[in-house]
């Protein structure tokens, strides 16, 4: 699962590599997606700081 | 800046990531540090923000690449910085080994900052986008090379993370590698 940011990466490199670039930048921002979303379920605890 | 400086400067960066990217691996597999889930999530934006380079480097320099840049690094800094938050008391442990007095996501964070200064300081100077789709027609030399190593490291990284965590979200210790027991 943790590993889908950059499979979504790779299949953007393979459609820029292929001349499709609205395909690549669609795939990244979806790489980009999966990573704020994995951050956030691993982002849980609240850090023990007085800001 | 012409776009021919500007694709050589590109590639230079896009293999310094590259760089940063063959130093983590050679930390994980030499030394037998596996990457936590935050570690693992900084590798990824590191490769965000490099595709962002070699967006620029298929199809020459725009802003769109470069904002495609600057926001991966920006997700990497804000999960360093959190990284950072966690270890920042003292007695609250740390992850990972150290270089130079800096823990790694102490450095991913520095490195972060500098993708996003050094993206615009380069988003400076507007000759670079005159040359339109000319710009780079194909990739030769150093950009493929840097494109090419950049697509292994991206690739790689996913599979050692599906060998470390298999389908499922990482622990946040990893002492192995799940689907290598």
């Amino acid at each position: 699962m943790m590993s889908i940011p950059f499979f979504f990466v790779v299949a953007a490199l393979a459609a820029a590599w292929s001349g499709y670039r609205q395909a690549s930048v669609v795939l990244c921002a979806a790489g980009l997606l999966t990573l704020l979303v994995l951050f956030r379920l691993h982002a849980t605890d609240t850090l023990g700081l007085a800001l | 800046m012409t776009p021919a400086l500007s694709l050589r400067l590109n590639a230079l960066g896009l293999f310094a990531i590259n760089a940063v990217l063959l130093f983590a691996f050679a930390d994980q597999f030499l030394l037998n540090d596996l990457p936590c889930p935050l570690c693992i999530l900084q590798r990824a934006a590191f490769v965000v923000a490099g595709f962002g380079l070699a967006l620029n480097l298929r199809f020459g320099p725009r802003p769109s690449h470069y904002a495609v840049m600057i926001i991966g690094a920006f997700a990497g800094a804000t999960i360093a910085g959190r990284q950072i938050l966690i270890h920042i008391v003292p007695g609250t442990g740390s992850y990972g080994g150290a270089l130079l007095g800096l823990h790694f996501y102490s450095w991913a964070f520095v490195i972060f900052m500098l993708i996003v200064l050094g993206t615009a300081v380069m988003l400076w100077f507007d000759g670079q986008f005159a040359g339109g789709e000319d710009a780079a027609k194909r990739l030769t030399g150093l950009s493929l090379a840097a494109f090419v190593l950049f697509t292994l490291l991206a690739l790689g990284n996913g599979v050692s993370t599906v060998l470390e965590c298999a389908g499922g979200l990482c622990p946040d210790n990893p002492t192995d590698y799940l689907l290598l027991r």
